[in-house]
């Protein structure tokens, strides 16, 4: 327990940022800002995605299908290689294990969270866009004014915890030299050698503290999303008899 | 019964023509032929799976026909169209839901301000402007600022009718607009109905409340398996309904 101390008291800084300023930024804060990046910019890529799949005109539908299903059909490991070496190739020049990684994340989060608003679009009564249809909105229209805010809102928490995901997917940088966390993990542990059992706990519990209060967040979002929805159904089942099912939300960390 | 259908007069808002619609294998609409003219209150009235919701939204092609012909204020609403030119004629034919349907997200004023807003153009001074008034209209401007989850389901319903006239539009429609509705609010809801048949609206509603029908209707029409079966004034059909089916829906109901 001692030489987890120590470790910590001589590491915590290249735990922290990696070796910056005299190197690239590393550590816990290049994890962090590599999935934030990661799920900013994939988040207006899903709902793309998500709008291409419940398109009516198939021209869209099934280019956002295939690239969905294929996305979620390869390991992460898989689309990281892809990008590594194709990216070069594409754009003629070399790239940075961080722009790789963040690509990457881009696409696979993309993916998966194209699912997520599908669902959460398709889980809003039907009403709904008979209604916007009705008073004469487009299909953009609809979906812009009336079901993105309502099913954005009500995902909150399954994006949370596509995020925690991602935090954990930024691991498997450590392939292509990305420096994040794990990175300088590695590095203490070349350092030592004789130590890797400390090393590798103080990474993991760095993860999971990370990664749970998250959880405990989303998990309060979520009762915070279900309360809200609760207290207008609440409204409506006891004053005219109808209640609405609440859409599905998954939390899975 | 069904009177051969005829070119529509100056006088006709909505004119059904031959319609037929299948769900599969199931006819849904059979050979509708019918008429709502300007400033008329038409209520449709039958037992339930008989067509009646399935027949007022084809008026704003919520659902498709297979055949037949309908012209709303003369426009042919189930010719082949651009999407544009379809929201185009929906936003102007006013469209009540039996469960409301108000846009939870937005509160009561924001509601009926969001279409004339954004699928007419309206400026935004304006369409609060008209948002409130129309509120005072359906006695509710007290609950502007208010959300729909807030509000009891009477309270919603007039602003869904607010939302609806908020788009001026020449016709409303009513699908079952009290059936989900505690008894104690059916009475507001048919009230603010009332007042637009006073005020000379073109309505079609599709509803159970036979009193509404007889003191509101101009003309009721009954319907059974996707047919019209009987049109009549309100008096005349209460009084002495023709077709056995609807005399057995008539007494049925008074057995209540």
């Amino acid at each position: 327990m001692f030489s987890v101390y120590e470790i910590l008291r001589d590491n915590w800084l290249l735990l922290l940022i990696g070796q910056y300023p005299s190197g690239p930024l590393g550590g816990i804060v290049a994890t962090l800002i590599l999935s934030v990046l990661g799920i900013v910019l994939a988040f207006p890529l899903s709902v793309l995605l998500a709008l291409a799949r419940l398109s009516p005109w198939r021209l869209l539908r099934w280019p956002a299908t295939v690239l969905v299903y294929v996305v979620r059909g390869v390991p992460l490991l898989m689309v990281i290689l892809w990008v590594y070496f194709l990216v070069p190739i594409l754009i003629g020049r070399d790239v940075s294990g961080f722009t790789t990684m963040l690509c990457t994340l881009v696409i696979y989060e993309g993916a998966y969270l194209s699912e997520v608003v599908r669902a959460g679009i398709q889980a809003l009564p039907k009403g709904q866009t008979e209604a916007a249809r009705a008073l004469g909105h487009s299909h953009l229209g609809t979906m812009w004014f009336v079901i993105l805010p309502q099913a954005l809102y009500n995902m909150l928490p399954s994006m949370l915890s596509q995020f925690i995901s991602t935090i954990k997917e930024t691991t498997l940088g450590y392939v292509i030299n990305v420096q994040e966390l794990t990175f300088a993990a590695n590095q203490i542990n070349n350092q030592l050698l004789t130590k890797p059992f400390q090393v590798f706990f103080i990474l993991a519990m760095t993860y999971y503290v990370v990664c749970f209060s998250l959880t405990q967040l989303a998990l309060w979002l979520e009762r915070r999303v279900a309360h809200k929805r609760l207290g207008a159904a609440a409204v409506k089942t006891s004053e005219d008899g109808v209640s609405l099912p609440p859409p599905p939300v998954v939390v899975n960390p | 019964m069904n009177p051969v259908p005829h070119p529509p007069g100056d006088d006709t808002m909505i004119l059904f023509s031959n319609i037929n619609k299948w769900y599969g294998d199931y006819q849904a609409l059979a050979d509708v032929n019918a008429e709502v003219k300007k400033g008329e209150v038409v209520v449709v009235c039958g037992p339930s799976g008989s067509g009646k919701s399935t027949l007022i939204r084809t008026v704003n092609r919520l659902e498709e026909v297979k055949s037949g012909q309908l012209l709303f204020d003369g426009h042919d609403i189930h010719a082949p169209m651009s999407s544009a030119a379809l929201n185009k004629l929906r936003s102007r034919i006013g469209f009540v839901f039996q469960s409301f349907n108000l846009f939870p997200h937005l509160s009561v004023l924001e509601n009926i301000m969001l279409s004339p807003m954004r699928v007419l153009g309206v400026k935004r001074s304006e369409a609060k402007a008209r948002a409130a008034q129309l509120l005072e209209r359906v006695g509710l401007s007290n609950k502007a600022g208010a959300y729909p989850a807030q509000l009891s389901g009477g309270q919603q319903q007039r602003v869904a009718i607010a939302r609806a006239l908020a788009m001026e539009p020449p016709a409303m429609l009513f699908d079952e607009p009290t059936s989900a509705l505690d008894p104690e609010m059916v009475g507001e809801v048919l009230s603010v109905m009332r007042s637009l048949a006073n005020d000379g609206m073109t309505m079609m509603c599709v509803t159970h409340e036979m009193n509404f029908a007889r003191e509101v209707a101009d003309r009721v029409w009954f319907m059974d398996a996707g047919r019209i079966l009987e049109k009549a004034d309100p008096a005349t059909f209460f009084r002495s309904p023709q077709h056995p089916r609807a005399q057995r829906f008539l007494s049925d109901l008074r057995a209540h």
